[in-house]
């Protein structure tokens, strides 16, 4: 991608997949210690005896690892404006240390407010892979995107 | 605290924090490094006029104060507040942005209880969650969804 992408550069059904993020075992770590400080998040052995099965990163720590997969896939291409929240967010898989993941987004809703002339919505549906090709996670979020 | 023992209407303050400037900006550095929310002389550019948090650095921050609430509650009354593992989030609203210096409290609202078909030993709680500043202004705001154990043997 070389230009900047505006709202209308988008259409339904468009897709862009993206990113490799290698999640560590100190990483999960450090971010449930500063922000989801539950055993399951911390240690192995503690993960063990929930239904995850092990240590496996906080769920907001897999949203902030997707964020940064589409800020650097795709974000940094777009006349962005900035977010206004997410529809929803599901976690559907463990997020284990030694995984890799990666993103893959659909454009499933174009809106263009008439209060706002000068953005529009656009919706993606992300769904976040690990190394065999399980969904990890799955969001549907809007981006505001400057028009053109 | 077993999903039988969870009274919808009950609210819990969960905490309060005031976010600094380094704080957010080392939170996007590696999770959402766009201009506005690391460099002060590029936010100041921007539609925002200054330094914000990346929303997901506000969810994260709820959910910290989430877990320090349900863990002191554990300890003062050796019952774990509503918790369990979470399934996702619904209808995330970030409705003003976090600048440093912002003071938010963050709550806890149970709004719901849901049966599980598919998992008779749990059930699925809930909760309206926000971010409000001192004067009450709304920041932050959404569903959160935990699944609870149920008593064993129907209590």
């Amino acid at each position: 991608m070389s230009d900047i992408l505006h709202f209308e550069d988008f259409h339904i059904g468009q897709t862009f997949a993206f990113g490799r993020y290698a999640v560590t075992k100190e990483e999960i770590v450090e971010f449930a210690s500063q922000f989801d400080p539950q055993p399951h998040h911390l240690s192995e052995e503690a993960g063990k005896k929930t239904i995850l099965g092990g240590l496996s990163a906080s769920g907001w720590h897999i949203c902030s690892m997707a964020m940064r997969m589409m800020v650097d896939g795709l974000i940094r291409h777009m006349a962005n404006r900035g977010g206004v929240g997410s529809r929803e967010g599901r976690w559907m898989k463990p997020v284990r240390p030694g995984d890799v993941l990666r993103l893959e987004v659909e454009v499933t809703e174009l809106k263009e407010p008439q209060s706002l002339p000068d953005i529009g919505f656009v919706t993606f549906d992300a769904r976040v892979f690990n190394q065999r090709e399980q969904v990890a996670m799955v969001s549907l979020t809007p981006i505001v995107a400057k028009r053109g | 605290m077993w999903f039988e023992e969870i009274e919808i209407g009950t609210k819990r303050v969960l905490g309060t924090h005031t976010f600094t400037q380094d704080e957010i900006i080392t939170f996007a550095k590696r999770y959402d490094p766009q201009n506005f929310h690391i460099d002060p002389d590029a936010a100041k550019a921007s539609m925002f006029g200054g330094i914000i948090a990346s929303g997901w650095h506000t969810m994260a921050m709820w959910m910290r104060y989430a877990i320090l609430s349900r863990q002191r509650e554990a300890a003062e009354r050796g019952v774990e507040g509503p918790g369990g593992v979470s399934p996702g989030f619904e209808d995330v609203r970030w409705q003003k942005p976090v600048r440093p210096g912002d003071t938010l409290t963050f709550t806890m609202e149970t709004v719901g209880k849901r049966d599980l078909a598919s998992r008779p030993a749990l059930g699925l709680v809930l909760s309206r969650n926000e971010a409000r500043g001192p004067d009450g202004t709304l920041y932050m705001s959404f569903t959160g969804k935990g699944l609870v154990p149920r008593k064993p043997n129907g209590g």
